[in-house]
């Protein structure tokens, strides 16, 4: 079923029917969330307004994270059936990921700084973001620095998957690392539950970022076919004029 | 000699031959940890407390040294073809490959890092547990630069490209490592936990790294 999408053309018809939805989707999301998450939903009792923070960051984790096993499960697929759109896919989340990865460093800085007093804390979450983003620019550069498109593509895969493997040991490993050396007087960010009034905003929020990041891709993924099948005719047709 | 055995001893001898063998890594920790006092202040206390850290750290560097050589010349000069003729098959190479360089070239990193966490105030018990930490990860971080370097062969000034790909994907050894020392410093009796982990490691990067080096390696030579 799968390998229908396989087809660049039919991915291109079906990408260019699913991006104004997912598109407007978002926008109309973001319409309700931003207001709803920046101004109507109560201020935190303990951490006053600077709990808003956590509607943009939030999101950005969850995605950052999603956006790396959707480039591992997309290099698997490039690199057992060699498709070429789930390897236009992987190429796409890329740098998608790494700038949630990045706002989500960004946002937790800012963060942090009301809140923990401090603008970076070893903290076992942050320390684990930062190596994710480390992950996707270890991927980005290995990309680019193979000029050969399919060598890059199969050695981009093989690195996803690895990178994939690993992510939980290394997460596993920076939690008990942390539990180890740090003094256990450290805020946690999850303390109380959070209550209701804040979590519907998140939600909103949440899906909002989650249908702005499908939009991004599906765009970028028929773009990237698009061009590769104009370069493709391109040649073709250079090609025919020499001989 | 079985042809595994002919194509370990020839990379063993490279190895331990081409660029200074041992003594490149080697002399590259040495220079680091000498180094570290200079940049963090001769406070007893401060050393000892950064012991484990900054040397499990400096190993983990040392091992990058030699990733870039062990299959970017081999690629250029033609033996992976030959190789890949051979036998022997690349998954099996990529196994031989790491051995060797664990066996001719790291192999003085854990007597490195026992003799500087000694420097740097541990005690014996701890900087022991230290140096065995080393030799448990030792195989896992040879075979993590070698996946990197089996990704990056064939790209030109690969070394910088190695450490980003490798570093991220070495976090638990150089957090089980450090751990180990630490706990053994602090007596927290967390020490084997940690070794056993390192250990851990280095076993499951043995069991997919020289699939995903064999991988790679294939993609190169098509």
């Amino acid at each position: 079923m799968w390998s229908a999408f396989a087809n660049p053309e039919r991915f291109e018809r079906l990408a260019a029917r699913l991006v104004p939805w997912f598109g407007w989707g978002a926008a109309i999301l973001f319409a309700i969330g931003l207001p709803w998450a920046l101004i109507i939903s109560p201020p935190d009792y303990q951490q006053g307004d600077t709990v808003r923070i956590m509607y943009v960051h939030v999101p950005s984790a969850w995605l950052s994270m999603a956006a790396y096993a959707g480039l591992g499960g997309a290099s698997f697929v490039y690199f057992i059936w060699r498709h070429n759109i789930a390897d236009l896919a992987a190429q796409a989340l890329a740098p998608i990921g790494a700038v949630f990865a990045f706002l989500t460093l960004a946002t937790g800085s800012l963060w942090g700084r009301p809140m923990w007093g401090t603008w970076w804390e070893w903290d076992a979450r942050l320390t684990s973001m930062l190596v994710l983003f480390l992950l996707y620019l270890g991927y980005m550069a290995l990309r680019a620095a193979i000029e050969d498109e399919r060598l890059a593509a199969r050695a981009g895969a093989i690195l996803a998957m690895a990178g994939l493997i690993n992510l939980p040991i290394i997460k596993f490993s920076v939690d008990w690392w942390n539990t180890l050396h740090q003094p256990a007087s450290v805020i946690r960010l999850d303390g109380p539950t959070i209550h209701m009034s804040q979590l519907w905003p998140l939600l909103v929020m949440a899906l909002a970022f989650t249908a702005l990041m499908t939009a991004l891709v599906l765009m970028n993924v028929r773009n990237m076919s698009l061009a590769k099948r104009a370069e493709a005719r391109a040649r073709r047709r250079i090609e025919g004029e020499g001989t | 000699m079985s042809a595994f055995a002919a194509v370990f001893v020839r990379e063993w001898r490279l190895a331990a031959a081409g660029g200074g063998g041992p003594a490149g890594p080697a002399a590259f920790m040495l220079a680091a940890l000498a180094l570290v006092p200079l940049a963090i202040g001769p406070d007893p206390d401060i050393l000892r407390a950064a012991a484990p850290g900054v040397i499990a750290f400096a190993a983990l560097l040392a091992s990058l040294q030699g990733a870039e050589r062990l299959f970017g010349d081999d690629l250029s000069d033609g033996t992976l073809e030959l190789y890949a003729l051979s036998p022997v098959s690349l998954t099996a190479l990529s196994v031989i490959k790491a051995g060797a360089y664990v066996s001719a070239v790291l192999w003085p990193a854990p007597l490195i890092g026992f003799v500087a966490a000694m420097a740097y105030g541990m005690d014996g018990p701890s900087a022991g547990a230290l140096s065995l930490g080393l030799v448990l990860a030792l195989p896992g971080l040879a075979l993590v630069s070698g996946f990197a370097g089996a990704l990056a062969a064939g790209v030109k000034r690969s070394g910088l490209l190695i450490a980003l790909i490798a570093a991220p994907l070495q976090v638990p050894l150089l957090v089980f490592v450090a751990g180990a020392g630490r706990a053994a410093l602090e007596g927290t009796g967390l020490a084997g936990a940690n070794l056993m982990l390192a250990g851990a490691f280095s076993l499951a990067a043995l069991a997919l790294a020289p699939f995903g080096m064999a991988a790679a390696l294939r993609g190169r030579l098509e």
